[in-house]
């Protein structure tokens, strides 16, 4: 007699009625009182779960009538069960669903290193952020042999007696008897433990009550957690919520959020969640002390005006406007990705028009490395990957790459392009990035991820912990993909999107059709080539993310910080610190149709962009609200060339034709130990976070100590011989060299410490050289863009 | 000799550890660790153990070594005949003599078991704890979906003084590296076999051409070339005071002699190099002693060849097992009589063990459904015999243990918590081990 293929059916009257024809049949004689019990407690728990009335108790009362006598004291108190339960429901206003699981959830229970690991923990498993709560409540209710709950006697309830520590628990005691959480739970089990209540109202949203405010260093605030339900009631469920801080460094949360502000500035986002509903308190945090005395700058455009009305919230004055030198060296690096030469960077300090950096700009939009230099950012994101596609595909992928960016396609052209891409790969290459997917759900939460902004990963299996979207969204976008399947043709293997494959949900598998991130949900499927619709929805001026999460990740490329950090992660509770201007300059990439050199125009020509990076008095801590220019480490290809471009040396990578320069660089899978060392993205995955810009150890050693390096420096046609041989005035040798690594000439002080070093003996004069070439490149102003 | 040389073991370790600034884990956030640098104090705890894993890649056939079934069918015992070890009643085969007499300086598990019989994701498996998921690449270096154990004692230790934390013995293996935690927890790779003539870490000293006086000058140079050098610029930037941590700790580590010292092998006497044996195995594990000896938490030693699916008792009895007898007792004997072994951890295994049943190639091929690890050092009771295999080796009969317990009492000797969370950086909390179980009866 299998007990549990009778839990979970849907009445009480259908289980008793079970239970009884099949225990009368074959055990006439009556069991065992251990099976008695087992029978009753699970029963007894059933009964809670469902809803039944009275009447049905009684209609089956009547259907006993006439059993087997042994067997009539289990379904006299099966029955008792059943109506004191009915009974208790009629007065009880605590559920499982409202009450229970949220204040587990908060205790930690289901946490990813507790019971809501994948296998559970110690027998007993929660599914990780409520995802799943009717598991949930099986496995406190009904699973091991249903000890966990005791009904009859609360107290004696394992899940009381493992929380307090009466008996052992790997998770130590999480509440004392006295608290309103032990007594919570236990008024719960003795109300005969309901999964949820009928008739009780509906939860709408969730709120943090402040939801805005400003706040010194050190200054603490209680966050109160307010649910609204469909009936106009409000409750505080803040002792029921969980509380998360986007920034630890900036303030923290404790478990029942008491918010304690750090010491920097900025704004700080920190959220509750409630029952997979999310809200979100942000503090402002201005610079303590007296009143800045905030300059009169000009504003070249929107954005000088949005990001100064951010710094006098701030009580942060910017640091002044960058020099020549320094803007030449930051627009050359942020735009095409090469070191200015020395002669270009001397004549553009000679420049004297009043738009010369407009103008340096606009020519360096127009020069072939920008296409290069941008294809390899995008080839990051878009998963150009030798080992993944092949040797040749990937490079017919970056071609199309590249291609795009040589001919300012529009941004939402080659989105549209990309996600619609249709036949033959071999003609289609932007096809390819369906296949750098393993699956219909990657490509969709790659395509969130990458055009969106929007992580989706972790709503494939469950409520996403920090956002609004839940497992149906997930599945729901990943219908759009799921016609997706690849076919060997004449022309080669070919993308095809067709059919009317059906998703259903993971858990429920009920039927999902699919539809937007937070549209709902259609009475039918797209017709045709879902794709396509998926891309109209996506790629329209209305879509909240797309236009936003372009801008951002272009702020981002330029100024080293995104207005939503990381960049890819847009969401509710992740809100941007400056959300006009990312409003703005969405709004200003979408009226200029999407042109990527449009929208670089405008942050170059913005004061913001060409803030120095000296930092003053108000602004040594901010490193957010651009109120200066960030030292930012090139990335692995861009240093690579600079050395190369520096030493006059270049470098030769296997497989590719001489001269290529690292920026050119199609395939990230080359075997480079200086790439690789400075932390170039495998492109394993569509993060932007891939890149690591991050310093080691043996990054140091090897720009010191490394033979090629040397090898270099010490090259008959390196940089370093032909100085030589072209200037016999020092001084002009040390101007060039400094023209050539920070495009900047030396100053007195510095001409007169590098003419010390170089000895006149000839014989020394090289090597002497070559040591101030090794010190430039070995220094902070080299190896950063500021 | 087993004689300390300290009373308390542990002052030779202090001694030769480098730099002021030995605290500064990498672990720690930026504002913790300039705290730590200002106060000056040491963050590292006085008792911490080291590790050392010899991973014997492959698949060492435990069945012919350390789990020998004499009274198996021929098909299955092979030709190897079991002596006693010095341990009463554990026998070993007799073709590894000496690691009969160090026996009881570790212990084995005969009942350890996974489910991936395949190179690539058991290799994965054993170094990780965690079983890789769909996706998964071999070829990829590195291919690995959670940090290797090096790894992540790396993340959670830091390193100890100027030398780094974690160090691969002679190259990296393709699951040796640190996936979400970035390459701050990345192994210290050398890349060339401490057995070969020129042996050298990559970049720790300048080119030969450049003088010692030379270095000087440069670096003298560069301290007045470098503006930005202490500047408030640098001072307000995360990445520049980042660098400027990892470079003076790469300064530390080329002018440091105690770090010279220890990737100097030719430093170590000859009787001692060929007491380890003149070739990879033994040279990486002399290379490991001495860096555990200088600061390194954990080295990993990467020996090959062990995927004996032909010949496999010529190969084991001409090649490898020679190798293994010597390297490995000496290692033991090393250890103990430097005060070293009691905060040392070894691990002694393959990516799996090899089929019972001996194929027509006189070979063995995978197993993972049973078969041996050995530890030993850092609070494991030596010669002891855990858990049992079947009567011919085809599974556990008791006690079986996997990779996720090997990680988690790894951790655990490491005083790491094996419970501990860990965040990828888009915040997706991981578990350091997968559910394992410390286990007890080791210790």
């Amino acid at each position: 007699m299998h007990v549990d293929m009778l839990i979970g059916r849907k009445s009480v009257g259908k289980i008793l009625l079970e239970v009884t024809k099949r225990v009368c049949a074959r055990e006439p004689k009556g069991f065992s009182i251990r099976f008695c019990r087992s029978l009753e407690d699970r029963l007894m728990l059933s009964a809670g779960k469902i809803t039944s009335d009275l009447k049905m108790a009684n209609a089956l009362r009547r259907k006993f009538k006439g059993f087997h006598l042994e067997s009539m004291p289990l379904v006299v108190l099966v029955l008792q069960g059943a109506i004191d339960s009915a009974f208790a429901k009629a007065q009880n206003t605590v559920d499982f669903t409202s009450d229970i699981l949220p204040l587990m959830s908060r205790m930690g229970c289901n946490g990813a290193a507790c019971h809501g690991k994948a296998e559970g923990q110690n027998g007993f498993k929660l599914s990780v952020f409520e995802h799943d709560p009717e598991s949930d409540f099986n496995a406190l209710t009904m699973d091991s042999r249903g000890r966990r709950i005791l009904p009859t006697a609360p107290e004696q309830s394992l899940l009381l007696r493992k929380i307090t520590g009466e008996v052992g628990h790997g998770g130590g005691i999480r509440v004392t008897k006295e608290t309103s959480a032990y007594k919570l739970l236990r008024k719960w089990i003795a109300n005969g433990n309901p999964f949820s209540i009928e008739g009780k109202s509906k939860l709408e949203k969730v709120r943090l009550d402040p939801a805005r405010r400003s706040m010194r260093f050190g200054e603490k605030i209680q966050l109160k957690v307010l649910a609204d339900f469909d009936d106009g009631s409000t409750r505080d469920v803040s002792w029921l919520s969980m509380f998360h801080s986007n920034d630890e460094g900036m303030a923290t949360v404790s478990e029942d959020g008491k918010v304690a502000i750090g010491d920097s500035v900025g704004q700080v986002s920190l959220m509750a969640r409630y029952r997979g509903k999310v809200a979100v308190f942000q503090a402002i945090v201005p610079q303590t002390g007296p009143k800045v005395a905030y300059p009169e700058i000009p504003t070249n455009n929107f954005i000088d005006e949005l990001v100064g009305r951010q710094l006098k919230r701030l009580n942060i004055a910017p640091s002044g406007l960058a020099n020549d030198a320094t803007f030449i060296r930051r627009a050359y690096l942020d735009l095409i990705g090469r070191l200015p030469t020395a002669r270009e960077a001397e004549a553009f300090l000679k420049e004297e028009m009043v738009d010369r950096r407009l103008k340096l700009v606009d020519g360096l939009l127009s020069r072939p490395e920008f296409a290069d230099f941008w294809a390899l950012r995008w080839s990051d994101l878009l998963r150009v990957d030798r080992l993944k596609l092949g040797h040749e595909n990937a490079h017919e992928y970056y071609r199309w790459i590249h291609q795009s960016l040589a001919t300012d396609k529009p941004l939402n052209k080659m989105v549209r392009e990309l996600l619609t891409a249709d036949g033959p790969l071999n003609e289609q290459p932007a096809g390819y990035f369906f296949r750098t997917a393993k699956s219909t759900g990657e490509m969709s939460a790659m395509a969130a991820q990458v055009f969106l902004g929007v992580r989706l990963t972790c709503a494939e299996c469950h409520q996403h912990p920090y956002d609004r979207w839940t497992q149906k969204d997930y599945h729901a976008m990943r219908g759009f993909f799921q016609q997706v399947k690849t076919k060997e043709s004449a022309a080669g293997l070919a993308l095809l999107a067709n059919g009317n494959p059906v998703i259903k949900h993971p858990r429920t598998g009920k039927v999902i059709h699919p539809y937007p991130l937070g549209a709902s949900m259609p009475d039918k499927p797209p017709e045709g080539d879902r794709r396509i619709a998926l891309s109209d929805w996506l790629t329209a001026p209305e879509n909240p993310w797309f236009a936003r999460n372009l801008a951002n990740r272009i702020w981002a490329h330029l100024l080293g910080n995104g207005l939503v950090a990381p960049v890819d992660d847009l969401r509710e509770t992740n809100p941007p610190s400056n959300p006009e201007l990312l409003d703005e300059l969405a709004k200003h990439l979408i009226k200029s149709k999407y042109d990527l050199k449009a929208m670089i125009r405008l942050v170059t020509a913005s004061r913001t962009y060409q803030l120095s990076s000296k930092p003053n008095d108000s602004n040594f801590r901010d490193e957010k609200n651009f109120s200066r220019s960030l030292f930012r480490r090139l990335p692995a290809e861009v240093l690579m060339d600079a050395v190369c471009d520096v030493t006059g040396v270049p470098e030769k990578y296997d497989g590719m034709p001489s001269g290529y320069r690292a920026v050119q660089l199609w395939d990230s899978q080359v075997r480079h130990y200086f790439l690789k060392l400075f932390g170039r993205p495998g492109r394993s995955t569509v993060c932007e976070c891939e890149r690591v810009t991050g310093a080691t150890i043996a990054q140091s050693l090897h720009l010191m100590n490394s033979p090629n390096l040397q090898r270099k420096l010490s090259h008959p046609s390196g940089t370093v011989q032909r100085l030589l041989l072209r200037h016999t005035e020092d001084a002009e040798l040390v101007k060039e060299l400094y023209l050539a690594c920070y495009s900047r000439k030396p100053t007195t002080e510095e001409t007169r410490i590098a003419i010390d070093y170089i000895p006149k003996d000839n014989l020394l004069r090289e090597k002497a050289v070559q040591d101030l070439v090794w010190s430039l490149l070995n220094s902070l102003e080299f190896i950063f863009n500021h | 000799m087993t004689e300390k040389r300290f009373c308390d073991g542990w002052g030779r370790r202090d001694f030769l550890r480098i730099g002021a600034t030995g605290a500064l884990g990498l672990n720690m956030s930026l504002p913790k660790l300039l705290q730590a640098e200002a106060s000056g104090n040491s963050l590292t705890a006085k008792k911490d153990i080291s590790f050392i894993f010899v991973f014997l890649k492959g698949g060492l056939s435990t069945i012919d070594t350390f789990d020998m079934k004499p009274d198996a069918p021929s098909e299955i015992r092979g030709p190897f005949q079991s002596i006693p070890s010095n341990v009463p009643g554990t026998r070993v085969c007799e073709k590894i003599p000496n690691i009969a007499k160090v026996m009881d300086k570790f212990s084995i598990i005969r009942s350890f078991t996974h489910r991936n019989a395949g190179h690539g994701p058991a290799d994965h498996y054993m170094l990780t704890g965690y079983h890789p998921l769909g996706g998964f690449d071999v070829g990829l270096k590195p291919n690995n979906q959670h940090p290797a154990m090096g790894s992540v004692i790396s993340h959670k230790l830091g390193p100890r003084g100027a030398i780094p934390p974690y160090v691969c013995l002679p190259n990296m293996h393709n699951s040796g590296s640190s996936a979400y935690l970035g390459p701050e927890a990345a192994p210290f790779t050398i890349e060339a076999d401490p057995s070969s003539p020129g042996f050298a870490v990559p970049d720790m000293h300048p080119p030969f051409s450049i003088e010692a006086k030379r270095i000087d000058d440069r670096r003298s140079l560069l301290s007045k070339v470098d503006r930005f050098h202490k500047s408030m610029e640098a001072k307000a930037n995360r990445g520049t005071r980042e660098l400027g941590v990892f470079a003076q700790r790469a300064t530390e580590l080329m002018t440091s002699k105690a770090a010279k010292q220890a990737f100097d092998i030719n430093k170590e006497s000859d009787g001692l190099r060929d007491a380890y044996g003149r070739n990879t195995l033994g040279q990486s594990c002399l290379m490991a002693r001495r860096l555990v000896e200088a600061g390194v938490r954990c080295v990993t030693v990467e020996h090959s060849n062990w995927d004996t699916h032909y010949h496999n008792f010529q190969t084991l009895q001409d090649d490898l097992l020679p190798k293994f007898d010597q390297a490995i007792p000496t290692l033991f004997k090393d250890l103990d009589s430097r005060g070293l072994l009691q905060n040392t951890l070894v691990l002694l295994t393959g990516e799996f063990g090899r089929t019972p049943k001996i194929n027509d190639s006189a070979g063995r091929d995978h197993w993972s459904r049973c078969f041996t690890v050995a530890l030993a050092g850092a609070g494991i009771k030596g010669g002891r015999v855990l858990g049992k295999s079947d009567k011919w080796a085809m599974d556990p009969a008791e006690d079986p243990y996997g990779p996720e317990d090997l990680c988690a009492t790894v951790y655990n000797r490491m005083g790491i918590d094996p419970r501990s969370e860990m965040h990828t950086p888009d915040g997706r909390p991981i578990m350091l081990t997968n559910n394992g179980r410390v286990i007890k009866d080791l210790l």
